[in-house]
């Protein structure tokens, strides 16, 4: 069936734009109605390459050069957000079973069925219905179906957990690297503070706000560059591979640790630093 | 002595400095991961075709080897078609076939290779013997393990065996005599070798005189690409790919990877770069007075630049070199998430190491470490000698 | 510091490295210092401060000279115009017949690693380094060999009284001690001239004191000398005072001495 579905629809030399009526006349002016061509829809991609429109007549084979049908475009379909069809090539075509049956000399057979129940409770009766009088076929909940499909997946996922990871270690260390750097920045205002009278824990106060600051200021920005990074990201790959699927996606969750994680950091690290600093003797800072 | 005022400048602040050097550690593995990746697809793949020299894969018309169950018709004279060419050395016939292994009321899948034992290229040979008659067969460790038999077993081998009707097209029992590491099967996919005519007549009448595909090994010195083109135009219904063309298409399957590793490398590179440069324009700032006083000295602008960059430069070069032993060790971790792809070869591997790329990648970093100190030290020692001195003594 | 004068005060001329200047034939010996309408302004606050206002001088070869005056009177400006780490907006400076007003950034450093020591009033000592290091570091810049440029600066280290501690960081020696090895690093290039900005500033009398007769034994062994200071005692101890008010010099006493 998959053969069938990748094979090309071969055209006709004469097929693109045809629109031959029907009819034809018998010697003595009776009228023949051949029967009217079988109808199929084909995809977006399929469309776009072989330059087809609706109404165009192809014709439709099961084996390469071998003997077909000529059918009609009836419809142009689009894709589904489906990640396991991303990387292929493929281009599908849709017939009506019976047709298909007959094309593939499949005779009475499908691959397989899908079943609606009536309500999501009774679906777990239907599966054991069917299993216990199934022959030479079993039902399976489409959930786990799902599982078994989506591997790749679920490896991408795990490897992208992983990059995630080790970027958000690196990001940690450059944030503690250049927060420490910016309050050390300051020793010299907190001497002067110091000298002032100002109480450490003012000085580690007003350094802590600073650096809740930058890390919210920071936050924002990083939060506005992933979310059009994300644009420039769906954008590219749902281009080359003609798929309306997102690839990348912020959510509030996202975002909510995102900005959690780097004020956590910034402020825990601004706070190390400040306490480091007022813990000196104001004239050692002054580098004396 | 720049070299020691250097080592000195860092030894100053230790936290800052390991923080520092933890950071381009960071970012020097992650670009070296990212080096790997990019790189290495195309070179494992590039390895793992040419385990055994075959440069050359004929499959049926419009599909990659095993893509499909599609089989090339008329086996026997395309085979002999193909040998006869005078460019070619070696042909290897393959055909492929889900078996089932029967044992009382169970039945383990395994999938089937039908090679010629002589010329095959599927596998080596850890244990045992070849399957050079017609009832012996060579299965892997994952067969072994999964159905619990050893060497000398004798197996109750299906082909085309429906569970429910517990029907087959054909059955054989086939002596286990060797235990082989096959390079084109997944990784803990069980796989079984038998020869090739006991695999075609095991498959029924669909698969007489049949093959999934051929593996040809071209003389050394002849154009492959020459007989590739000749294989196509001769042997109809096929088609021919050379190790390079295949390496190619795979490329592009897999160019979510390479565009991945580009786009994280180049952060990676631009974060460490940012890095460097703050820790350096930061350490400078605080000893614009230093600065001044060694202007004053006699200490010319280029020299003081010198003993900047040093910093920055030691920094890098610390980073790397920790970087590179922690980005083998992920690259290591993230190759073993990524080998869980379904399907994918157990010899094939996302991450390889090369050398000459590495050490690319690793001497950029280093060097974007060097430049990252050249704007701030250059600022700091062109300041007027006179005004630094005069601001650093009131501050 | 007394005893045999004649061999030691030899000694310690080889030590402070004075040169003989390089005579004129049949003219009057060229002076360590001219200086001939030497002006100073710079912007400050949208205004033209005019820090020194055309002065006009000489500094023979040997003179020590005390340049006193009330702060802001110009009298560190026009220091930094003698040792060339600023330069002049009108006049010029000459130190050993060279012009150095005019000089490009790179000529100037040449000439301040090779004629000019000096010494703050904060010591400005590397603080990675040890006394030792910060000595050679100017001879290091020069391009002296290690084992030389060691020995001299063991050498100057022991002329200031201070061999014992050549090991020592900064943080590690006192304030005088460390005015001490600012001032031996000063000397590593057996410069022709030795200015100082307030080197007693930060200093109590006693310590100050010492840096005072340390000044007057390198005077006394050939080094021309130009501080400039707030204290009294120094500038007792130098043979003439310039006194600067409001970037002009009102008084020069104790002139020709030398």
């Amino acid at each position: 069936m998959m053969l069938l579905l990748a094979l090309t629809a071969a055209l006709a030399a004469a097929q693109a734009g045809e629109r031959v009526p029907p009819g034809g006349a018998l010697p003595g002016g009776a009228l023949i109605v051949p029967p009217a061509p079988r109808t199929i829809a084909i995809d977006e991609r399929l469309a776009a390459d072989a330059r087809l429109r609706v109404g165009d007549r192809v014709v439709l084979s099961a084996a390469s050069g071998g003997a077909g049908d000529t059918v009609v475009v009836a419809a142009i379909t689009r894709r589904g957000a489906d990640p396991s069809e991303v990387a292929r090539d493929e281009y599908r075509v849709r017939l009506h079973l019976d047709h298909l049956q007959a094309l593939a000399g499949y005779g009475d057979r499908v691959d397989r069925f899908a079943v609606a129940t009536t309500r999501p409770g009774a679906t777990g009766r239907v599966l054991d219905d069917v299993n216990r009088v199934a022959f030479g076929f079993r039902a399976h909940r489409s959930a786990d179906v799902a599982v078994g499909t989506s591997r790749t997946f679920q490896v991408v996922s795990r490897f992208h957990r992983a990059i995630g990871v080790i970027t958000i270690v690196a990001s940690a260390i450059f944030l503690l690297c250049i927060l420490l750097l910016k309050v050390e920045e300051r020793r010299r205002d907190v001497a002067a503070l110091r000298l002032m009278g100002i109480s450490r824990a003012s000085v580690v106060r007003s350094i802590v706000l600073e650096a809740l600051l930058v890390s919210l200021f920071g936050a924002a920005l990083g939060t506005l560059v992933g979310w059009a990074g994300t644009l420039l990201i769906n954008w590219h790959y749902q281009g080359v591979y003609r798929t309306p699927l997102t690839f990348a996606l912020v959510t509030p969750g996202i975002v909510l640790f995102a900005v959690a994680l780097s004020v956590a950091l910034g402020v825990g690290a601004g706070l190390a630093a400040a306490v480091r600093l007022v813990r000196m003797p104001p004239l050692a800072l002054f580098g004396r | 002595m720049r070299a020691a005022l250097a080592s000195a400048a860092l030894q100053r602040h230790p936290v800052r400095t390991l923080l520092a050097v933890l950071g381009v550690a960071v970012s020097a593995a992650l670009l070296l991961d990212m080096v790997m990746l990019a790189s290495g697809m195309r070179e494992s793949f590039r390895q793992f075709l040419l385990i055994q020299g075959f440069q050359l894969r004929v499959s049926p018309k419009g599909t990659l080897p095993f893509d499909s169950e599609a089989t090339i018709e008329r086996a026997g004279w395309a085979l002999a078609t193909l040998r006869a060419h005078p460019d070619v050395v070696t042909v290897s016939p393959i055909l492929g076939a889900q078996t089932h292994t029967l044992r009382g009321d169970s039945a383990h899948t395994a999938f089937a290779v039908g090679v010629d034992p002589g010329v095959q290229g599927d596998y080596e040979l850890l244990r045992g013997a070849n399957a050079s008659a017609p009832d012996r067969v060579v299965a892997n460790e994952a067969y072994l393990r999964l159905t619990g038999r050893r060497l000398g077993d004798t197996l109750d081998v299906v082909v085309g065996f429906d569970p429910q009707f517990r029907s087959y097209t054909g059955r054989r029992a086939l002596v286990l005599v060797g235990v082989g590491r096959f390079y084109y099967t997944a990784t803990n996919q069980a796989v079984l070798a038998v020869p090739l005519a006991t695999l075609q007549a095991m498959s029924g009448a669909a698969r007489a005189d049949r093959v999934s595909l051929f593996m040809a090994k071209v003389r050394a010195g002849a154009s492959v690409e020459a007989v590739r083109a000749w294989i196509e135009r001769t042997i109809p219904k096929v088609t021919a790919i050379s190790t390079e063309t295949a390496v190619a298409q795979v490329e592009e399957r897999l160019g979510y990877f390479r565009q991945l590793a580009f786009i994280l490398g180049a952060i990676s590179l631009v974060v460490g770069f940012l890095l460097v440069t703050t820790l350096v324009t930061v350490s400078v700032n605080e000893r614009v007075g230093e600065i001044a006083v060694m202007r004053a000295m006699g200490v010319s602008r280029a020299h003081v630049v010198q003993q900047i960059v040093l910093e920055g430069f030691a920094i890098s070069l610390a980073g790397a070199v920790l970087g590179l032993l922690l980005g083998l060790g992920t690259a290591r971790y993230l190759n073993a998430i990524l080998s869980d792809f379904p399907g994918l070869p157990a010899t094939f591997d996302f991450f390889l190491f090369q050398p000459g790329a590495a050490w690319r990648s690793l001497g950029l970093l280093v060097l974007s470490g060097i430049l990252a100190g050249i704007y701030p030290s250059w600022r700091a020692s062109s300041l007027p000698i006179a005004t630094t001195l005069r601001r650093e003594a009131v501050a | 510091m007394t005893g045999d004068g004649g061999r030691r005060g030899a000694a310690a001329r080889a030590v402070a490295g004075v040169q003989p200047p390089v005579a004129q034939p049949s003219s009057a010996p060229v002076p360590a210092v001219r200086a001939v309408a030497l002006a100073r302004s710079y912007p400050m606050g949208g205004e033209e401060v005019r820090a020194v206002r055309g002065v006009t001088f000489d500094i023979a070869d040997g003179e020590y000279v005390a340049v006193v005056g009330p702060s802001g009177c110009g009298k560190s400006t026009l220091l930094n115009l003698l040792g060339v780490i600023d330069r002049p907006t009108a006049g010029s400076v000459a130190v050993r017949g060279r012009d150095v007003s005019a000089m490009s950034d790179r000529e100037a450093t040449r000439f301040r690693l090779h004629n000019v020591g000096f010494v703050f009033q904060r010591f400005y000592l590397m603080p990675t380094l040890s006394a030792r290091e910060n000595v050679e570091l100017p001879m290091a810049e020069a391009g002296v060999g290690r084992a030389e440029r060691r020995a001299r600066a063991l050498e100057l280290l022991r002329y200031v009284g201070l061999g014992a501690r050549e090991r020592h960081r900064p943080s590690q020696l006192s304030g005088g001690e460390q005015q001490r090895v600012a001032i031996a690093r000063a000397l590593a290039n057996s410069p022709a001239l030795l200015l100082a900005d307030e080197p007693t500033g930060e200093l109590d009398a006693r310590t100050g004191a010492e840096i005072i007769d340390l000044f007057g034994r390198l005077n006394a062994d050939g080094t021309t000398i130009v501080v400039v200071t707030h204290d009294e005692e120094l500038a007792r101890a130098a043979r003439r005072v310039i006194h600067m008010r409001d970037g002009e010099i009102v008084r020069d006493e104790g002139r020709g001495t030398g």
